[in-house]
Order: structure tokens, then C-alpha cells, then sequence
């Protein structure tokens, strides 16, 4: 094939008047044609029948918060920029339902996957898609479909798309894909690419796809006046740019300035209003809606766009962890230009523009960049235990991502505060049984958002959830009763590194419910008892109600061959035991943590605390690991809630080291 | 309720509809929920709902549906027996939830008013002002719009019956206006427009026909009412006590901001 693209590849002439010809072509295949049109007074894109409904004679411009359509002299059908629209709209749709559930006599079935495979999609073809866009498509395709986990739907889409770029010849003033290095020339990506002269197209095949189409127009050559011509529309749109801007601080700039006073600023004048996140090609945010009938007995799971500038995106029962416009804009801003490199090896603009043109308030990036990302690293208040923490790359979780809810049985349950159960559940499923101390599953029930739980133990039939009804989701899971059922999709995320145990004395701290991803540690600690050092266990709760696995622990306590220690905050009238937080059951303490490995959890500040204790014994941040409570809704890196820095927590983690997550384990709002 | 006690054969919660200072075009919603007025009927207990039946019943309610502000004296202790019998008491519509176009009337004195509209202001019974049910009783839930959406209340009805959190997003209008594909009427036309400051539930009409938000389904959380003046096309310090003065004017932060441009127009008779 590569050689008939060669053969092929001589620039062919189409005249401005048979357009219609690649059209038509295009539609024979069975094809609906997207293209640029003028309606609502924008160049939008939408389902074209012809060249007649594509935007001649007419030119866009384009200022921070300002665009118009422009009547222009000539008749050109692309001598535009871009409009508020992306090809994202048919490849990445607005609304997608991904999951149906259903109570049945036989217990909760859910079909479907997450994200569901739909039936083959309508093939599509879309005409005039710029270098910036094939940039943005480009850099989609490897959110989605380079693993580990796969959008099936986005692949669905995304198969069957044939793409006719066109050469960008009228940038506006809000362009700078120069900068970005993704223009303006068209150079990969591409089926058909145009370039655009007032009396016809210059026509060159990027694709086999490609080939075969242009071989149905049976075109000539182009002559060398036109060929000339064109390359002079180029170099137009690239000197119509002026000089680019240096980002090459940019990726170091942004991650090291959190504490920057241009975040506070830039946040007076943003609207947190969705539109810059929306109108990106790239951005990829997700939230999951639950529809049901009135009994809750059949359910729809509709994935819909979302945005990081919404408050509730980072929301967990216990509130939001980017409360303020201003985290959420550095959010933003700082996974566009820095942290999509260390997740993706890109950055996650492209320099369209549309977030410059569609800001209603007309913030431009580039002035923020130049004030946030160009001055260099800011100092910021740190503790010592981050100052030490050195940078780590970013791990991607090995191996294929499970993607369906599974149904598993309730076999029973035990009360273990007033608001926690831990469920016991048997399945067959293998890939749940494998799972690994610290990893969570999604846990649902028709009708109910579905929700990250840790599994709190392993056996060989089954596992244990154990559960802190926080909300109505968490709380119905809670009241499942023995032979009941519900979903379950897992084993998610990144646990524990079990193998860093061996020879090494083992530090377990453990506040209140974080006591329940830690359980399957311990046994495997109990398992290879013998291969392991001195083991320690320090449980804090904050009244003696609060203690999980009580009895379990209190076996744990007589063993000789483990050392267990509690504390509650607050007492009550038959507590006999420590009163205080966890870190002062450290205080008298005299073991030398140079040969340990630490396992951390429990609320975040109990952890940073916790971790500068060990740090002051010995056990460097590369040894000592806590696991992060996040909003994880998808579980596989694809719907960008619970995003930290450069980390997925859902993928990336939830078990990270200090080492790894270095700042972002103090920063606030992050 | 749980599913789980549905079918153990609770019997099914008794709701009412009850107004006050309001049109009645919020609690018609629920009629115009054709689709699914036999399935809410079997599994709701509709014991009060003036407009659409003449049986009446006292309470106690298990859910009650609340439109309208509080305008009178008599309204307020109706409100105040209607909370104490009520389980969950849910306010509907920019009445219930923010004063409504007739909180408009807080702005201007009381007295010379009714003495211009009525020969006989002595009669006129009403409170020096109009405020929503919030500022005098607790709300469970309440759902925004002037009207509210027929599909937030099948969603908020449907919660009810299953058990878990409604899904009302505190977004902006600009969100689903992005989502349906509208253009911007700020950025393209230089049209004024609440839709960044005002929650997300009506589905972006206005937009989509080409219209600037009017806010009828109130501020959001975090509407930077200030930079939306400053900033953006269409809105400027003259216009934007007019624009803000609408069906959700009571509501903060677009009260403050009607303040701080001297009142909405006509305060004066």
C-alpha cells in the first residue's frame, strides 16, 4: 500500500467548480459529509449535502472573546479559521449512553461495557479539519485508544472517520499553532488534504483510504504555477502568526508555580463557565449521569462532557478539593500546557485559539502563560519531607483494564462502626479474585452513581468491601442484605508493592475507615510472615466506635511475632487504651526506620503528618507509601476526575509514594 | 424511600402541592409530565394539589411541593404549620427558591406603592416584602426555574422514590449550551447574557434561539457577577441593573450587585 500512496502522490488539480465530485465519492460510500457551514452567525460544523452549503465567500475574525463572520471578495469555500466547533463533537459526542441496569429476579444485571462499544456507528467524513484539528485528533487517539485502558466508543467513531484537511491560508489573532508546533501546515494525519486557490484545489492522499478516493476523481496533475501558489498560502498563514511564542519553560514553569499571584488574578476575572474546557478539541472531562424509571429498576449510565471548572467535579463526600476558581483555572492551565506531557509525552494544546475566542470574559492564555508559566519557579512553603522527594516518572498500571460491571453476590455482612458495613462477596470472576492488596473496585446498583471502594480483603471465592455510607450511593450498598446482589468492575488502580516487604521491617499506620485498604496487606504480611523484618501496626480512630475489625485486631495484638498499637482521640467510658492522635504513638518509640517500609492511610492531613514521623525515623520517601482518596469515577484514566498533578489517582495510583507524588502531596487545591 | 422497602409494601408517600405568592405555572409541570403521570400516581399518594383536583387534605405530608414567596402575614403561618407537617419539604420555581419578578417589590417603599395602585391601600394585607420560603423555614431540596423543568422533577421525583441524591448540577447554562451546540451569543453577537453566572436546567433556551440569558434559574454557585459586567460583551455598568433584575433578582449574588448599581429601574412609582 505504501507504494501505491507513492505512485499516487503526485499533486492532482480539482477545479473549484467539481468539488462536489469529492463529495460525492465521499457519499457513495455511505459517508454523511461534516463540513464547515455559516448558521447562528458562526462558521459551525455540521452535516453538509454539498458544496453549496459550505461558508464561500465568507471569512471569519476573531479576538479574546469576540468572533464574527466576515463577508470576503473572493468566493473561497476555506478561507476561515476555526469555529466553535471541533470534529471532538462526532468523535467524542456530547452525550453518550455507556451502561443500561437492571434489577431482575436473579439480582442486578448490568450491560453493556464502561465505555460501551456501540453499534457501528454511521461512518463519517469531514471536510476542511485544519492541521491544528488533525493535532487534536491525534492527541485524542492517545488518550483513548492507546491503553491501557480503550474507549470503545471513541474507537467505534474514530474508525470509521476519513478526514479531508484543508491548508489554513487566514488565521486570526487568536491562532498560534506555531507556537504549539501543529501548523499551519498540514503534514500528517490526513486521508485528503486540499489546498485552496480561488480557481481550484491543489490535491494531495495522506492515506490508502486516501488513495482510493482520489483515484475515483481520475484528476490531473496540478501545474507548477499552482503548485507555487499554494506553497505562497502557507507561508501567508504562518507569517500572518508573526513570531512564535518560547514555551519552553512552560512545562517546569507552570508545575512549579502553584503558589503564583497571577492564579488569583486570572481567577477574578474567570466565569468558571465551562466554555474554554468545552470549545477544546483536546479536553477530554467526563461526568456519568443515572437515569432510572420510579423504581429505580431499570437504569441508563449517559457519559456527558464535563468540566474541571465545575465545582462539583472534584468533589468527595467530604467536600471539594479544588474549591476555588483559582485552583480550578490552574488546573486547567497547568494539565494543558505541563502535566498532559508528563501523562501523554505532548502537550495538550494545540494552539487553536478557540479558548481565547470563546471566553466570554476574553481571557487569552498566552498573556497567562507569559505572566505564570514564563517567570520561572515561584518558592512555596514545603515540608521537609517534600523538599526530599525527588521527581519520579509517572508509571502506567500494566496489564488490560477491566471495563464491565460484574455481577457479584452478598453472602453476608458485618456492622463495623455506625455508619461502615464491610459486605462479604463471592463471584467467580478471576480478574477480581487476582487483584492486589490495595486496589479498589467500582461498586454500583441501578439507578445509583457507582463508587470507589476498597477491597478490604482477598479469599478464594470472594472478597470483603468495606464501605462508610458517606451518601445515598455508598449508604444503599451498605443495606445490602445476605443474597443480595450488585456491580462491581475491578480490580482498578495501582496497590500496594507487597514485594518491597521482603527482608525490610514493615510499618503499617492506619486512621479510622483508612484501616480498610491496608487489611489485605496485612495479610499478606501474616502470609510471608517469616521473609519479613520487625512488623508494626499503628491504629488511630477518633472514638473507640470508630475502630474497624475490632476483634481481628485484638487477635492481632496478642501474636508475639506483631507489634500493634491503638489510640482514639476521644475517649469514652470503657476505653482503657491510648488517648491521642496516631503520630504520638510514635513518641516513645526507639526502633531505626533505615531498614523499613512504611504503608500509610487515612484523612490527608493525618497522612502528612504521619509521613514526616517516619521521615524522622529514617524511612526515606521512597519507602514510605500512602494510598488517595479521590473522586475516581471511570477508575482507568478517561474522565479526568480525579486528577492530582500529573497523576491519574485512579490509574496512576491510589497507592503512590512520597517520592512519586513529591509537591502534590501538600499542595492545597491541587 | 429504599426500593428495598418499596417492595416490602410501604405504603406510598403522601404528597402535596400548595402556592403562595406565585402563577401556579410551576406545580402545572407536574401535569405536563404526561408521559409519566400514571407511573408518578401509583407510586406517589397525591393527597393535595389544588390545581388539579378539588379533594383536599390536611396534612401530614411525607413530600411537599411548595411554590410561590411569602407575601403575607397569613402565608407565613401557613408556611410555618405547613413545615411541621411535612417530612420533606421541597421549594419549586424562582418564587419558592428566590422571591420571584415580584421580590422586584423589595426595592421601593411599600406604602406609596399601594397607595398609587389601589383606591383603598388600607385593604392591601401584604408583608413590606417579598422573600422565598428559605428565609423562613428549612428546605429540603428545591428545584430553580421560572418555570422549573419538567425532567428535574421526574429527576427529583425519581430520587425521592429510589432513594439516592437527585442529579442537579450547579453548572452553567453555558455548559449545556456548548453540549446542544449553540453558538455563543456573547462571543458571536455581542448580545448580553446571565448564562455564565445562572445555574444549568433549563436546557439553554434562550441561547439556542439565539437570545441572551435571562436567569431564570438563578445564580450558581461561584457566578462572578462582577467580571460578567466588566468583561464581557453586551453588559456594562448602565444595562446591568436592568438584566439582573429579573425573576431571581432577590437572589444573592445578583442582589448585591443590583445594589451596588443603585437598585433595579423603577423603584420609585
Amino acid at each position: 500500500m505504501a507504494q501505491a500512496i507513492a505512485s499516487t502522490n503526485v499533486p492532482r488539480w480539482l477545479p473549484a467548480d467539481q468539488l462536489d465530485r469529492l463529495i460525492d465519492v465521499l457519499r457513495a460510500d455511505g459517508r454523511t459529509i461534516i463540513g464547515p457551514t455559516v448558521r447562528d452567525g458562526a462558521i459551525v460544523l455540521a452535516e453538509i449535502q454539498g458544496a453549496a452549503d459550505l461558508p464561500a465567500g465568507r471569512g471569519d475574525e476573531a479576538s479574546p472573546g469576540r468572533y464574527r463572520v466576515t463577508q470576503r471578495e473572493d468566493s473561497r469555500r476555506f478561507d476561515h479559521a476555526v469555529g466553535p466547533m471541533s470534529p471532538k463533537r462526532w468523535t467524542f459526542p456530547p452525550r453518550a449512553p455507556i451502561r443500561l441496569g437492571r434489577r431482575t429476579s436473579a439480582g442486578v444485571r448490568f450491560s453493556g461495557v464502561d465505555p460501551r462499544p456501540t453499534p457501528r456507528p454511521t461512518p463519517l467524513a469531514f471536510i476542511g479539519v485544519r492541521a491544528c484539528e488533525l493535532a487534536a485528533i491525534k492527541i485524542q487517539d492517545h488518550v483513548f485508544l492507546d491503553g491501557p485502558a480503550v474507549d470503545g466508543d471513541y474507537r467505534a467513531r474514530r474508525a470509521s472517520a476519513f478526514l479531508v484537511a484543508v491548508e489554513c491560508a487566514t488565521p486570526t489573532s487568536t491562532c498560534f499553532c506555531t507556537s504549539m508546533g501543529t501548523g499551519p501546515e498540514v503534514t500528517t494525519g490526513f486521508d485528503v488534504v486540499l489546498t485552496e486557490l480561488d480557481d481550484g484545489f491543489i490535491v494531495r492522499v495522506g492515506s490508502p483510504a486516501g488513495v482510493t478516493v482520489v483515484d475515483a476523481l481520475s484528476l490531473s496533475p496540478a501545474d507548477g504555477s499552482a503548485m507555487k501558489a499554494a506553497e505562497a498560502v502557507v507561508a501567508g498563514a504562518r507569517d500572518a502568526m508573526g513570531s512564535p511564542m518560547n514555551m519552553e519553560n512552560v512545562h517546569e514553569g507552570l508545575q512549579a508555580s502553584p503558589e503564583h499571584p497571577g492564579w488569583a488574578a486570572v481567577a477574578e476575572r474567570c466565569l468558571s463557565c465551562t466554555n474554554c474546557t468545552l470549545v477544546c478539541p483536546t479536553c477530554f472531562c467526563t461526568s456519568v449521569v443515572e437515569r432510572s424509571d420510579l423504581d429505580g429498576s431499570i437504569s441508563t449510565s449517559e457519559r456527558t462532557w464535563d468540566s474541571c471548572f465545575n465545582e462539583g467535579f472534584a468533589k468527595v463526600a467530604g467536600g471539594s478539593f479544588r474549591p476555588l476558581v483559582k485552583d480550578r483555572y490552574r488546573q486547567w492551565l497547568t494539565h494543558k500546557f505541563s502535566t498532559w506531557w508528563d501523562q501523554f509525552g505532548s502537550s495538550g494544546c494545540v494552539g487553536c485559539g478557540r479558548c481565547i475566542a470563546w471566553c466570554p470574559a476574553g481571557i487569552d492564555v498566552r498573556e497567562e502563560l507569559a505572566v505564570i508559566g514564563g517567570v520561572g519557579p515561584v518558592p512555596m512553603p514545603q515540608l521537609s519531607v517534600v523538599a526530599a522527594a525527588t521527581e519520579a516518572p509517572v508509571t502506567i498500571s500494566p496489564g488490560s483494564v477491566p471495563a464491565a460491571f460484574v455481577t457479584v453476590h452478598v453472602d453476608g455482612s458485618s456492622r463495623e462502626t455506625a455508619d461502615t458495613m464491610t459486605l462479604h462477596l463471592s463471584t467467580t470472576d478471576r480478574r477480581l479474585l487476582a487483584g492486589r492488596p490495595g486496589q479498589f473496585v467500582m461498586a454500583t446498583l441501578p439507578a445509583f452513581s457507582a463508587a470507589p471502594i476498597s477491597i478490604s480483603r482477598f479469599r478464594s471465592d470472594g472478597l470483603d468491601l468495606t464501605i462508610r455510607a458517606a451518601g445515598p450511593a455508598t449508604r444503599a450498598l451498605t443495606e445490602l442484605e445476605r443474597g443480595s446482589t450488585l456491580g462491581v468492575r475491578g480490580p482498578l488502580g495501582r496497590g500496594w508493592p507487597v514485594e518491597e516487604m521482603t527482608g525490610r521491617d514493615v510499618v503499617i499506620v492506619a486512621g479510622g475507615v483508612g484501616l480498610a485498604p491496608l487489611r489485605p496487606l496485612i495479610d499478606a504480611c501474616l502470609a510471608e510472615r517469616d521473609a519479613l523484618g520487625a512488623v508494626r501496626i499503628y491504629l488511630g480512630a477518633r472514638t473507640p466506635t470508630d475502630r474497624l475489625f475490632v476483634e481481628e485486631v485484638g487477635r492481632l495484638a496478642l501474636r508475639m511475632d506483631i507489634e500493634v498499637e491503638e489510640t482514639v482521640d476521644r475517649a469514652g467510658p470503657v476505653w482503657l487504651g491510648r488517648v491521642g492522635i496516631v503520630t504520638q504513638l510514635f513518641d516513645h518509640a526507639t526502633w531505626d526506620g533505615r531498614n523499613a517500609v512504611a504503608f500509610v492511610c487515612g484523612p490527608e492531613r493525618m497522612m502528612q503528618a504521619t509521613s514526616e514521623v517516619l521521615f524522622s525515623r529514617g524511612i526515606d520517601v521512597d519507602r514510605t507509601w500512602v494510598t488517595l482518596e479521590r473522586n475516581m469515577s471511570c477508575g482507568v484514566g478517561l474522565c479526568g476526575h480525579c486528577q492530582l498533578g500529573k497523576f491519574f489517582v485512579c490509574k496512576d495510583g491510589p497507592v503512590f509514594s512520597l517520592a512519586e507524588l513529591g509537591p502534590a502531596f501538600t499542595t492545597d487545591g491541587l | 424511600m429504599s426500593p428495598t422497602a418499596r417492595r416490602s409494601g410501604r405504603r406510598r408517600p403522601r404528597v402535596g402541592v400548595v402556592k403562595f405568592a406565585s402563577c401556579d405555572g410551576c406545580q402545572l409541570t407536574l401535569l405536563d409530565l404526561e408521559d409519566d403521570l400514571l407511573a408518578i400516581a401509583e407510586r406517589f399518594d397525591i393527597v393535595e394539589f389544588p390545581e388539579a383536583t378539588s379533594r383536599r387534605s390536611a396534612g401530614p405530608f411525607d413530600v411537599l411541593l411548595v411554590e410561590g414567596s411569602i407575601s403575607t402575614e397569613e402565608q407565613l403561618e401557613e408556611l410555618l404549620r405547613l413545615r411541621r407537617e411535612s417530612t420533606t419539604l421541597v421549594t419549586i420555581g424562582a418564587c419558592a427558591t428566590a422571591g420571584g419578578i415580584q421580590a422586584l417589590r423589595n426595592w421601593s417603599e411599600h406604602g406609596p406603592w399601594a397607595a398609587t395602585v389601589y383606591p383603598r391601600p388600607e385593604l392591601i394585607e401584604s408583608l413590606a416584602m417579598a422573600t422565598p420560603v428559605a428565609d423562613h423555614v428549612t428546605v429540603d431540596a428545591e428545584l430553580r426555574g421560572c418555570p422549573i423543568d419538567p425532567q428535574q422533577l421526574l429527576e427529583l421525583l425519581t430520587a425521592l422514590v429510589v432513594g439516592r441524591r437527585p442529579q442537579l448540577p450547579d453548572e452553567s447554562v453555558c455548559a449545556e449550551c456548548k453540549r446542544r451546540g449553540a453558538t455563543c451569543v456573547v462571543v458571536s453577537q455581542g448580545t448580553a447574557c446571565l448564562g455564565p453566572v445562572t445555574r444549568t436546567g433549563c436546557g439553554a433556551l434562550c441561547p439556542v434561539y439565539g437570545r441572551g440569558c435571562y436567569g431564570c434559574f438563578g445564580p450558581r454557585n461561584d457566578a462572578n457577577v462582577v467580571s460578567l459586567i466588566a468583561n464581557t460583551a453586551g453588559l456594562d455598568d448602565s444595562v446591568a441593573s436592568t438584566r439582573l433584575a429579573g425573576f431571581t433578582a432577590w437572589a444573592e449574588p445578583f442582589r448585591s450587585v443590583i445594589d451596588d448599581h443603585g437598585g433595579p429601574p423603577g423603584a420609585k412609582p
